[in-house]
């Protein structure tokens, strides 16, 4: 009688996780098919329990709201991105409003330009830029990683220099370097930052898939005639795709913050256009910001909650999702319940 | 005539299922980045030959890293030849590419040691276990459900648990998934590469009685590898023991446990755990053996077992013994040796001092605890 609940922890845990959250109802009695507890609704329910990254999600699912909606949010404040009202956006002196005047809600910059309007309409450049350029890097390096840890030898070799190469790259001179060549745009941002970040999720995958490729599961798929391309697909993909959205996720505001950089630099997005990066170094650009604090700080502070709220939400779903955070956790005491009546003698033969 | 008319003859003579002749894997050392090539090479499976015969179980024992997954897998063909020919049914299937190989993945099949690892955690049970199918096209895909259904009954599982992942199955119902994938196809040959090592001593017998009624159904035929020898000896119609890539001594189970004549397979046996109350009435001598296993990239000259041998001579050390019948043995009963051990004789007293302690201790120490 005393077994019963000394029994459930060592099965429990985290089936309970999902039968407080997921479903709460008890299963497997009744004769219909017993649906899975996908790894999926597992952590999910791992991440739902996180309020970091609950409010992290919440936030970008915002942002990403307010990027869609930038046209009808700035006819609804009344004020376009690049119109300039020197009439009433900028004092007799010349000096921007600040925050609350003449219904400008954050101020208005140098030139008169609504920042709040501004601001809505960065937001699309970030999001285009930092997810666009995440995707591309996510396609290029999740194949690229794939095929190298998976057919090792030389064409690991020459791919994974390659990588290492391109890491190595100075990326802003070679920025430079392509924008004086071609002229800025929104395009090159893209193809230059998906260039440089995507060797990131190209070696994660590739250490990724060399552990994975000397698994039984593999060899049993092999053992059934199953092609490369099938294991490929079928075995290993699967098991990709929680490292490939956790590093997704911290990689598209390290991306965002390259393209601000960028466009910080002039290299990028070219005013009047609103990125953050450009209105940041406008509002640089002389010294009024010691007097008009807010033209510089909002386009700031978009940048940091972003940044952070893809971060905080990477993190969580690292958490939630890596298979191994998991179970170091279960392990101690499986493993010590399950060792304990195996014959110690054989076992301690050479 | 063509070569493979002669195998075909062959086969036909002798009536195995399976011929391993002469089979060799050597993998080399370290790494070799850029097309560099090492010079040195593990001989994880250095000149083996067995052969099986239909409806059989042969035992494959020997110490970790002796090369006995590796011999599995080679004739799983996981892992190419380096030399020697397998043949099954007559048909050389050793150095066949990819493709020719497919058609014969059907007959050959595997069972895996690690019941964790030989499933993908990522996958329903139920996609797992139409792997077979869809791989060679054989049942259409809306067929396929209702297969599998029966696959797991058949081996004792819930067949309303194939939406479920394998990390919701225990070990011993994982190693019922990895058998019902094994049997998927129905082959004629499957080799258990420790089907039952990674499982409590309870789980074990479940599934060696799974594996004893499935062979009985489907007539199939196993290579059984194992260190467990009481496993071994209990599944086994025939035993081949390997030490350091060779085999040392292949027999009938009765006369391997009963009268072992190689002192390898004399030590492996004395080291197995007995109760007190069986030692107690039939005192046993146990042989204890001095050193570590050498290292099969330089492996020893002559007889490999000869420098850990308590009846070890110069000529172990020059001359390397083949595989043959010994006296007063059946014929189907060879062993490897210069010196084989003689009925009733004590090896223990042969034994020398060895200057590694702590191995011997090791061995020893569950006998104080049983």
């Amino acid at each position: 009688m005393s077994q019963t609940p000394s029994m459930r922890p060592v099965k429990g845990r985290l089936s309970e996780v999902v039968e407080n959250l997921v479903d709460g109802s008890s299963e497997g009695r009744s004769k219909r098919v017993v649906e899975g507890r996908a790894p999926w609704r597992l952590a999910w329910a791992r991440l739902r329990r996180d309020r970091v990254s609950m409010v992290s999600l919440g936030f970008i699912v915002f942002l990403i709201l307010v990027a869609i909606f930038a046209p009808a949010l700035t006819a609804l404040i009344g004020h376009g991105p690049n119109t300039e009202y020197t009439n009433t956006g900028l004092s007799l002196s010349g000096i921007p409003v600040g925050p609350g005047h003449s219904g400008f809600i954050l101020g208005t910059d140098d030139q008169g330009r609504d920042v709040l309007s501004r601001v809505i309409y960065g937001s699309r450049i970030s999001l285009e830029v930092g997810v666009g350029s995440t995707g591309i890097a996510l396609l290029i390096g999740v194949t690229i990683g794939l095929v190298a840890g998976f057919y090792g030898g030389l064409v690991d070799n020459v791919l994974a220099r390659f990588m290492d190469v391109l890491l190595s790259f100075p990326v802003l001179l070679f920025a430079l370097a392509i924008v004086a060549r071609f002229g800025p745009s929104l395009g090159l941002v893209l193809v230059v930052v998906a260039t440089f970040s995507w060797p990131y999720i190209g070696r994660l995958v590739r250490g990724q898939v060399i552990s994975l490729r000397e698994r039984e599961f593999v060899e049993a798929s092999r053992a059934l005639g199953s092609s490369d391309l099938r294991i490929m697909f079928v075995e290993i993909v699967p098991n990709l795709v929680a490292l490939a959205v956790i590093y997704a996720t911290l990689l598209i505001p390290i991306n965002i913050v390259l393209e601000a950089t960028l466009s910080y630099l002039g290299l990028g997005v070219q005013p009047p256009t609103a990125s953050w990066g450009n209105m940041i170094a406008e509002a640089q650009n002389g010294d009024l910001f010691t007097i008009a604090w807010w033209f510089l700080v909002f386009p700031c502070v978009a940048l940091v909650l972003t940044t952070l709220a893809f971060n905080l939400l990477g993190d969580g779903l690292r958490d939630a999702l890596d298979p191994r955070q998991g179970r170091t956790q279960l392990a101690p005491a499986k493993r010590a319940s399950k060792r304990a009546p195996t014959p110690a003698a054989i076992e301690a033969l050479p | 005539m063509t070569d493979s008319q002669v195998v075909e003859r062959s086969a036909a003579a002798t009536g195995n299922l399976l011929e391993v002749e002469d089979v060799t894997k050597h993998f080399p050392v370290g790494s070799h980045a850029m097309g560099r090539r090492s010079a040195e090479y593990v001989r994880a499976v250095d000149g083996v030959s067995l052969s099986l015969k239909g409806g059989e179980t042969l035992g494959l024992v020997g110490e970790s890293g002796c090369g006995k997954s590796t011999l599995a897998r080679l004739i799983s063909a996981l892992y190419p030849l380096t030399s020697g020919h397998i043949r099954f049914k007559g048909k050389d299937i050793g150095h066949l590419s990819r493709r020719q190989m497919r058609p014969l993945r059907r007959s050959v099949q595997m069972v895996f040691q690690d019941p964790y690892g030989s499933l993908n955690p990522r996958r329903r049970v139920g996609s797992i276990l139409s792997d077979p199918f869809a791989v060679h096209g054989l049942v259409p895909p809306s067929e396929r459900k209702h297969e599998v259904q029966s696959l797991m009954e058949r081996v004792g599982l819930s067949p309303e648990h194939f939406n479920r992942f394998p990390s919701e199955f225990s070990g011993g119902q994982r190693q019922r998934i990895g058998i019902a994938r094994a049997l998927a196809l129905r082959p004629e040959l499957i080799i258990c590469d420790e089907p039952v090592s990674a499982l409590d001593v309870s789980i074990q017998a479940q599934i060696i009685n799974l594996l004893e009624t499935l062979q009985d159904d489907f007539g199939l035929t196993y290579l059984f590898i194992a260190h467990d020898l009481s496993v071994v000896r209990h599944v086994s119609d025939r035993i081949a023991v390997m030490y350091l890539g060779k085999l040392v001594e292949v027999g009938p189970v009765e006369e391997i446990y009963t009268r072992s004549r190689h002192p390898y397979t004399a030590s492996l046996l004395s080291a197995v755990p007995l109760p007190q109350s069986a030692l107690r009435a039939q005192p046993k001598e146990r042989v204890i053996l001095t050193g570590d296993v050498p290292t099969p990239i330089r492996p020893p000259s002559g007889c490999r077992f000869h420098p850990r041998c308590p009846k070890a001579q110069a000529i172990c050390a020059t001359d390397e013994p083949v595989l043959e019948a010994k006296a007063q043995d059946s014929p189907n009963h060879v062993t490897a040796c210069h010196f084989p051990v003689e009925p009733g004789e004590l090896l223990a007293r042969a034994s020398r001092p060895g200057p590694e302690a702590p191995l011997g201790d090791a061995v020893r120490a569950p006998e104080a605890g049983a």
